[in-house]
């Protein structure tokens, strides 16, 4: 053995066999067990946890969408018309498919009868063979189709939801008024096993017989009147084969113009939604196990100090540099994977959870099976994240010398070596490939990690001039204020722990409340000037003028704004399918699902002309189109270009004449497209009419006017503004929680950092503490040098957090929600205070402790 | 003492005019002032110096735990300052056993486990059975298993000295082996050094305040303020002192 040459027994190890040995090194090391690792463990869980959770429920919502697909679109496959029912030779061919059940969908005013009162309904017919899947659930248990039926001339039985009784404040058994028939409500709906098909509603469900629908007199040429044929294929019809029979449609009846959808997607627009709320919230979770990093950067560093000795050691012995840093990384890989698997474990238990609270809420059965991919994309970030921050202080310790071993403090301060400073930017690369690349809005997703990356560095910039500012401060002459302001700039003081954890958190709440704020203010105060009150939809050609005379008789200096209205859908943008496009997600909407479309002889309000020309008002010569501005950039479409829309089953071929930038926040009658007036000459359409009243009226005379409108016009439908707002307001409010939640994680994290960073600090402070009682100084002269050199720094976090959170959300209200920005200094403040309140509660706790330190037991084995 | 080198051809130890300074700017001290010595193979050295005569650090240049700044350091036939931080490593787990005051074992690991961690390290097979030998010829046999803290301070520096054995070293540093023990202890630890010593025909430098323990050596080296005062067995001061020092005990 003696006589080996160095050279030679450097490959004498393979590096299988060299990593074996570090896993066994590192085995006996974690003998001592995870103390000192307890917020590293908390932090990194804790955001696991959050990713986990929120991706499992989400891919649980969403299995259980796609599961139960046959009873929420209620077939194997269901086709839509708008504005008409099928043909006898479309009728025929559905039929031969199997049993077939037609509803009709549209929103209608259902009236008391003495006219007092009004409410929006989403009213829908179905026929006897309703529901072919899934069971339709009364609250007296009652037969539906006996409950429908015409309970005497003229008078149709219907079921509700419960909100529709409250809302008209009727019971069982009291009549409405719906079109031209009267409705006696029959009983109360427990579960629609369809109902999540048709997407958020804006009022409460009333479910009549489709003849009650067509005898109502509701349904008019060009009324906004949905007719859904859902399908029953043969047992056993297995997707691919329903996928055959969507091709055999379409292929076999092309000009039916119909929008077909299977049972495994039966409500993409909720599974969009869901997960695109997911990837959001699994920023937010992100955001929290970057701030738990700073907490597993700092026990990382703590344990490397406490093992210099150890690993100067085994240099003195023949270990070399890199087989220390896998003995190391290895042990901190394992304590990662303690954390991921409690994080994981709690978040699997997510989709159970919310399943029990959902109950009733979703008419369907949660799937809480744990679903791997979910879990696995947490798994991955936690370790990604712990060897992110942990990686700079291993690859330091890795060039600890052995002459630690005779020398306290032996130089390790300088940048790892290049190898692992490479891959420490491969593993911050990988995750921000991950956190932007599975992201849905990649734009969102990049602004989000750079405004982490950015708040990071520059709260380490700040944590970094706070300790130089400290240091060239002249001496104060109060003691106190020389400890406190010492304690700040001094060598392992906690300065940057404390500013980077509570930074981050501080920022992070500061954005969401701002966010938060704006978004609530969009949707409601910042309307009162220009928004219309209501919106009028199903105006007749022949109600016209009689309608408008009405709102004139009934309001002053009152804006009234109508435009005709059709339905139709993309066939055709540019040569290309629209199922076959991508678009940037921002217009992704345009193309799905079919389009309000309007025709106008002139440019219509709220908006300017881009690109192109205007067509002249008796243009004849081939139908023309004018697009808004983004969706066309989305779609790629240049002037010139042609598209094909379906409207009334008929296919329209257009060429795009010119872009116009569209004020969208208007919310005034705005259209993505607008046709030349030729386009649809003769064409049976109903109007869209909005009213604006004089300083946004009061809701004794928005009521007032509702109902002489419902009175006078049983078939218009009137949607009040305010109360569509009110609507999207809750969704919003419910979303927010959700947020709110995903937030507290990131908080929570942040203060476990704060408490990890100022307990590393307190053992430091106790040794100062007893130095400095032994030479003289009181209990209060300590407590107050503490107390100065927490709040001097919770003040100065404070007001970083509402820097960066107010340039955060107002970027994100600015550039992502086109909005207007609003500061709120209740909503800042607060969580500015709660910052300041949380360092010097937390920094006090431990100062306690500090105080009543006897000073000899340290003093002797200091 | 001179700054010539003193070549021997069967040097183990050949230091060449060797200067180290440590410390940053201002706070820059030189310590080693162009230290040449020479040990012959099979040799006791003793090497006694005042506290920040440079001793520790002379023994971190001959055992390549520190890089001298200028001079020739040749250790076993190799020369040091040629060797990178790996190279350095690999030759001290090959070549040098180190035993020092603090005794600086790995807590978490057991008597057996510490000691075969040089073997391990190399890569050597029986690492265990070997290590269970060298533990057994310090008389600790029925401690395998013991931690660290479960051992007394003797039985700590016994594992210490098994540990820097195993590997079977051309060249064995104890700094102040005895230093934290009691008197009795150091005692049987100094006459354990010094029979392994014999028994396995190693050269042995010994870094002790202990003018007596250093009497036991072969010769003594004395070091101060950097540079080398007394080097060699005859007849200088430091020998004399040293020599009457061991045989009043």
């Amino acid at each position: 053995m003696s006589a080996m040459d160095v050279a030679s027994s450097s490959p004498s190890m393979g590096l299988f066999k060299s990593l074996r040995l570090a896993f066994t090194f590192a085995t006996r090391e974690m003998r001592a067990g995870v103390r000192g690792f307890m917020i590293f463990l908390a932090c990194l869980s804790l955001g696991v946890a959050a990713i986990a959770g929120v991706n499992a429920l989400s891919a649980s919502l969403v299995n259980s969408i796609s599961s139960e697909g046959q009873s929420i679109l209620g077939g194997d496959i269901r086709f839509s018309l708008i504005h008409r029912e099928t043909t006898e030779l479309e009728q025929a061919y559905l039929n031969k498919l199997g049993p077939v059940t037609v509803a009709a969908t549209m929103r209608s005013m259902a009236r008391l009868p003495d006219g007092s009162d009004q409410a929006l309904t989403e009213l829908k017919g179905v026929d006897e063979n309703y529901p072919l899947y899934g069971e339709m659930k009364l609250v007296n248990k009652g037969d539906i189709h006996d409950l429908l039926k015409e309970q005497d001339k003229g008078t149709f039985g219907g079921v509700v939801e419960l909100g529709f009784l409250a809302r008209l404040n009727l019971e069982v058994g009291g009549l409405i008024d719906l079109g031209g028939i009267k409705v006696k409500i029959m009983d109360v709906i427990e579960n629609e096993p369809d109902r999540l098909a048709g997407g958020v509603g804006f009022g409460p469900r009333l479910m009549i017989s489709n003849e009650a629908i067509r005898a109502s007199g509701l349904v008019q040429p060009g009324s906004l009147v949905r007719w859904h044929y859902k399908v029953k294929l043969q047992d056993g019809v297995s997707n691919d084969d329903i996928q055959a029979v969507r091709e055999a449609a379409e292929t076999e009846m092309p000009k039916a113009g119909w929008r077909i959808r299977a049972r495994d997607n039966a409500s993409p627009g909720l599974s969009r939604n869901i997960q695109r709320f997911a990837q959001f919230l699994t920023l937010v979770g992100l955001t929290a196990l970057v701030v738990g990093g700073v907490g597993v950067a700092n026990a990382v560093t703590a344990y490397l100090d406490s093992k210099r000795e150890v690993i100067a050691t085994f240099k003195s012995i023949g270990a070399i540099g890199s087989f220390v840093f896998f003995v190391y990384v290895i042990q901190i890989m394992m304590i990662a994977t303690i954390a991921v698997a409690i994080g994981l474990a709690l978040g699997a238990f997510i989709p159970s959870i919310a399943a029990y609270f959902l109950q009733g809420a979703l008419p369907i059965e949660i799937d809480t099976k744990i679903p791997a991919r979910s879990l696995a994309l947490a798994a991955v970030y936690g370790y990604l994240m712990a060897l992110v921050f942990a990686l700079w202080p291993l690859s330091k310790a890795r060039d600890i010398p052995p002459t630690a071993l005779f020398r306290d403090r032996e130089g390790t301060s300088k940048l790892p070596r290049l190898p692992y400073l490479l891959a420490l930017v491969g593993c911050v690369a990988l995750l921000f490939t991950l956190a932007i690349g599975l992201s849905d809005n990649r734009v969102i997703a990049t602004a989000f990690v750079g405004g982490t990356v950015a708040a990071f560095a520059l709260l380490r910039v700040t944590a970094i001039g706070i300790m130089a500012l400290a240091k060239k401060l002249p001496h104060a002459r109060s003691t106190e204020w020389r400890l406190a302001i010492g304690n700040i700039h001094r060598p392992g003081s906690i300065t940057q722990s404390v500013v980077l954890s509570l930074g981050l958190g501080l920022s992070l709440l500061v954005t969401i409340a701002l966010i938060d704020g704006n978004l609530r203010n969009q949707l409601t105060s910042s309307l009162a000037d220009e928004a219309p009150s209501f919106f009028f939809v199903d105006i007749q050609n022949h109600e016209i003028e009689t309608f408008e005379a009405l709102l004139e008789d009934n309001t002053q200096e009152a804006t009234l704004q109508r435009v005709p209205m059709l339905r139709g859908f993309f066939v055709d943008i540019a040569g290309q399918k629209p199922s076959e496009m991508t678009v940037n997600s921002e217009s992704a909407w345009a193309l799905r699902g079919d389009r309000g479309i309007t025709y106008s002889a002139t440019i219509p309000e709220n908006s300017v002309l881009d690109e192109g020309e205007w067509w002249d008002a008796d243009h004849t010569d081939g139908s023309l189109v004018s697009f808004d501005e983004e969706v066309a950039r989305h779609f790629g479409l240049e002037i010139g270009d042609t598209i094909t829309v379906n409207v009334l089953g008929r296919e329209i071929v257009s060429t795009v004449a010119s872009t116009r930038k569209v004020e969208w926040q208007s919310l005034g009658i705005n259209f993505v497209m607008v046709f030349s007036p030729n386009t649809f000459a003769g064409a049976p359409h109903s109007h869209l009419a909005t009213l604006a009243l004089k300083d946004g009226g009061s809701v004794e005379k928005e009521f007032e006017l509702m109902k002489t409108v419902a009175n006078a016009f049983p078939t218009v439908t009137t949607v009040r503004v305010k109360d569509a707002l009110e609507r999207v307001a809750d969704v919003v409010g419910q979303l927010a929680w959700a947020i709110r939640g995903a937030s507290g994680v990131t908080l929570l994290s942040s203060i476990l950092v704060l408490a990890g960073a100022l307990a590393a600090g307190h053992r430091t402070q106790i040794y100062d503490a007893v130095v400095l009682k032994t030479l003289g100084a009181t209990r209060g002269q300590l407590m107050k040098a503490y107390l100065l050199q927490f709040t001097l720094l919770g003040l100065i976090t404070a007001v970083f957090g509402i820097l960066s959170g107010t340039l955060a959300s107002w970027f994100v209200v600015e550039n992502i929600m086109d909005g207007d920005f609003t500061f709120y200094p209740s909503a800042a403040f607060s969580a500015a205070a709660i910052a300041l309140f949380l360092c010097i509660a937390l920094g006090f706790a431990g100062t306690w402790r500090i105080l009543g330190q006897k000073a000899a037991p340290l003093l002797r084995n200091a | 003492m001179s700054d010539q080198p003193s070549v021997l051809n069967n040097s183990i130890i050949d230091l060449e005019n060797v200067h180290l300074s440590l410390g940053q700017g201002a706070a820059r001290v030189h310590i080693l002032k162009g230290v040449s010595v020479a040990i012959e193979r099979g040799e006791a050295v003793g090497l006694v110096g005042p506290s920040g005569s440079g001793k520790s650090t002379l023994l971190m240049v001959m055992s390549g735990l520190e890089r001298a700044d200028s001079g020739n350091v040749s250790i076993v036939d190799h020369d040091l300052m040629a060797l990178s931080e790996d190279d350095l490593a690999r030759f001290r787990g090959r070549h040098v056993g180190i035993v020092f005051q603090s005794f600086h074992l790995i807590a978490n690991m057991t008597a057996l486990e510490n000691v075969a961690v040089p073997l391990e390290l190399a890569g050597v097979a029986n690492a265990f059975a070997r290590a269970e030998e060298e533990l057994k010829s310090v008389g600790l046999g029925d401690r395998l298993s013991h931690y660290p803290g479960e051992l007394s301070g003797g039985e700590q520096q016994r594992v210490a000295i098994a540990r820097a054995l195993v590997a079977q070293p051309d060249l064995l540093i104890a700094d102040e082996p005895t230093g934290n023990l009691d008197e009795d202890t150091g005692e049987d630890i100094s006459n354990l050094l010094f029979k392994l010593q014999k028994e396995r025909d190693m050269t042995l430098l010994l870094v002790t305040h202990d003018l007596k323990l250093a009497g036991r050596c072969d010769r003594a080296i004395e070091i101060r303020n950097g540079e080398i005062r007394g080097e060699d067995g005859e007849n200088t001061l430091l020998n004399r002192v040293v020599k009457s020092a061991s045989a009043a005990e």
